[in-house]
């Protein structure tokens, strides 16, 4: 209980928890995958809890000074075995506790034996226990690269983390690591997968490699680097990797004082919140990195959200008329979401769209309002007017960075 | 149908199809409903005119077949699923949707979320299935000593039978029961596919949700130990948001996740 409790605690700050990408179906064995994704709980900080997210040890060679499980902490360490690990995974899941293992460790001995040591567990799970379930993997940065096939042949999802957004930084913060230890591992896990897809296009049955895909992880505030080259960095992730997501970490400083890195009283959960609205603009909709920030805007606002931050920015865009704009334009209205500009494009046939249907679908009308064109708003309250008060209007009825960081 | 006659209140079990003999009824004796009643979910029933209704399947039977030759398919899954959200107006909603598809046939109305009736029943509908995909993660299974697992649920909704396909293609091969303790019945799985079942006596403890001490297997105490462990060490201090947790995971669904309700 005392090796769950600190290896469960050493992989808290990974924020990635996704148990959605995949579709497998139980057949011999136990378990399935669903493409949804599903939450067990959730914990205190609000976070969900769908995969038993634990270290295979918290012991590490490497010595970064963002990490809490650093050479030089002194700090409890273990590690599990294979067996005891899978063990636990499949006494969770029959439970209904987790929806599958999310597995990462510190670095052990080298980077292959510990690759070796995760695929074991992985191996054990899917071959002994019949386990068809989620497993999500990290990829360890320097491992042989057939290692890392075999990784990407047992886990749903693999993942290797950047942690630091510019390289320069990086170096300064954990001298062992660059990114081209990084971007190897990346670039073969999207290459691998890209020639898995292929063979499958001839060959129904050859084998699936990380039907869910590749994601990483992003520390935000523990260094210098502006959102915009936070974005334009995640927007290659997603364009060139080809990456499912790109999970941002507001920093946690968790190591006693290091002169490389700032001190926080907080961690900048508002910041983070606005960086995964900007990731949901590119990923959900139809936005451009360079379209959100630009070298002028280099930073995102923290009193409004990035959408109504584009639209005050280009108010000649607006108003749009709900009852012929196309669904891209109706996506770009602040405080209409992706549910509701489908329930728009696929009703207004049977009427003009209305404000009445529009709460009730949901809509943010203290937003919406300024940008729409509908029943009630028949010309439109032009915001190239005034784009100042509107700003001013809404920041106020907002009390500013409110505390709600809800992404839904 | 033309509004002739006296209202009236119905009342039935509770069940879509003793909803089907309803409407069954209303229709052929041409008194409509004022308000139709569950008994179950209902526990003070007004004084007054009440038609209390059998439930029939043959009545229900010709209902279904009735909605389902009026328009495609997707309606008569609308009305199945938004029936289970078992809230108090649901049921009078329905029942207009069904006059309105009844007088006027061949349309496909769920189409028009613009119509104040469609979207409530959409909405209802919707409700339900939200909480069968919060239920697919919430679901929580204790090991019994003759090797089933058995979880004790209270939803908001009538959802226990809706959970099933999901459990069905996760845990194929092995034993289990989930069971709705307030609406008093559950479905089991086996081997030979799925029941539904009534059990007498307590065989879950109503604010915990824990089966006997005598029929848990042997390691059942120490992983539900370990879970706890593990969800309070995965818990980041410096990030509390206890509002976003509970918006997520209200409440009322605690008391049996053992992770929330530690003795």
């Amino acid at each position: 209980m005392r090796k769950l409790d600190i290896l469960a605690d050493a992989a808290k700050y990974d924020v990635s928890c996704s148990s959605s990408g995949s579709n497998r179906p139980a057949r011999d064995g136990v378990g399935n995958t669903r493409s949804c994704g599903i939450c067990h709980s959730y914990t205190e900080d609000g976070r969900c809890i769908s995969l038993l997210k634990i270290l295979y040890t918290n012991n590490c060679i490497y010595d970064c000074a963002y990490c809490i499980n650093r050479r030089s902490n002194d700090i409890p360490r273990s590690a599990f075995t294979p067996d005891e690990l899978a063990g636990l995974t499949m006494n969770f899941y029959n439970r209904n506790y987790i929806e599958g293992l999310f597995l990462s460790s510190g670095v052990l001995r080298s980077p292959d034996y510990t690759m070796e040591q995760l695929n074991e567990v992985a191996r054990k799970l899917r071959n002994e226990y019949r386990f068809n379930g989620y497993i999500h993997m990290k990829a360890i940065p320097g491992a042989d690269p057939l290692l890392v096939h075999q990784a990407g042949l047992l886990a749903d999802r693999l993942s290797v983390n950047i942690e630091i957004p510019s390289e320069q930084q990086l170096l300064r913060l954990a001298p062992e690591k660059n990114y081209r230890s990084v971007f190897t591992p990346m670039n073969l896990i999207s290459r691998n997968i890209a020639e898995s897809r292929e063979e499958r296009k001839r060959y129904r049955k050859a084998p699936r490699f990380t039907p869910a895909g590749q994601s990483t992880q992003l520390i935000v505030g523990a260094t210098e680097e502006t959102d915009y080259t936070i974005l334009r960095l995640a927007s290659g992730l997603y364009n060139r990797q080809k990456l499912k997501r790109v999970y941002y970490s507001g920093f946690v400083p968790v190591n006693s004082h290091d002169s490389r890195l700032p001190e926080l009283k907080q961690p900048p959960l508002v910041r983070e919140n606005r960086l995964y609205q900007a990731d949901w603009l590119m990923r959900f909709y139809h936005f451009r990195h360079d379209e959100i920030l630009d070298e002028n805007n280099p930073q995102l606002e923290q009193g409004i959200d990035p959408k109504l931050a584009y639209a005050l920015r280009n108010p000649h865009l607006y108003p749009v008329d709900l009852d012929r704009a196309s669904y891209e334009e109706i996506l770009r209205v602040p405080g209409i979401g992706v549910r509701s500009a489908r329930i728009i494009v696929a009703n207004r046939r049977f009427g003009r769209i209305g404000f009445d249907h529009l709460k009730k679908m949901g809509v943010a009308l203290n937003r919406a309002k300024y940008f729409i064109v509908c029943r009630e708003l028949t010309t439109g309250i032009k915001p190239v007017v005034y784009p100042e008060q509107i700003r001013r209007k809404l920041l106020k009825s907002t009390n500013g960075a409110g505390t709600q960081l809800s992404l839904f | 149908m033309k509004v002739s006659g006296p209202y009236s209140i119905y009342t039935y079990d509770g069940s879509i199809d003793g909803f089907f003999s309803v409407v069954f009824h209303a229709f052929q004796s041409r008194i409509p409903p004022a308000d139709i009643l569950s008994l179950v979910s209902n526990n003070q029933i007004p004084i007054g005119d009440i038609i209390d209704v059998t439930t029939c399947p043959r009545q229900a039977a010709r209902v279904r077949r009735g909605i389902a030759s009026k328009s495609d398919k997707k309606n008569l899954r609308l009305v199945q699923v938004a029936h289970l959200a078992e809230t108090r107006q649901t049921d009078m909603l329905l029942y207009r949707y069904l006059v309105r598809l009844f007088e006027k046939p061949g349309q496909s109305y769920y189409r028009n979320m613009l119509d104040p009736l469609v979207y409530d029943l959409v909405q209802a509908a919707r409700r339900v299935k939200k909480e069968v995909h919060r239920f697919h993660g919430f679901v929580r299974f204790q090991q019994t000593r003759d090797n089933m697992y058995v979880a004790a649920i209270d939803p908001d909704n009538n959802i226990v039978r809706l959970l099933a396909p999901h459990f069905t293609s996760r845990f194929p091969h092995r034993k289990w029961l989930i069971y709705d303790v307030r609406r008093k019945y559950g479905i089991f799985h086996d081997t030979s596919g799925l029941m539904e079942v009534k059990l007498e006596g307590h065989a879950f403890e109503l604010d915990s949700g824990y089966i006997g001490k005598n029929a848990r297997a042997v390691r059942e105490d120490l992983y539900r130990e370990l879970w706890q462990t593990y969800y309070d060490s995965v818990n980041i201090k410096e990030r509390k948001n206890s509002r976003q947790m509970r918006a997520f995971m209200p409440k009322r669904y605690w008391k049996y996740l053992p992770e929330k309700s530690k003795k």
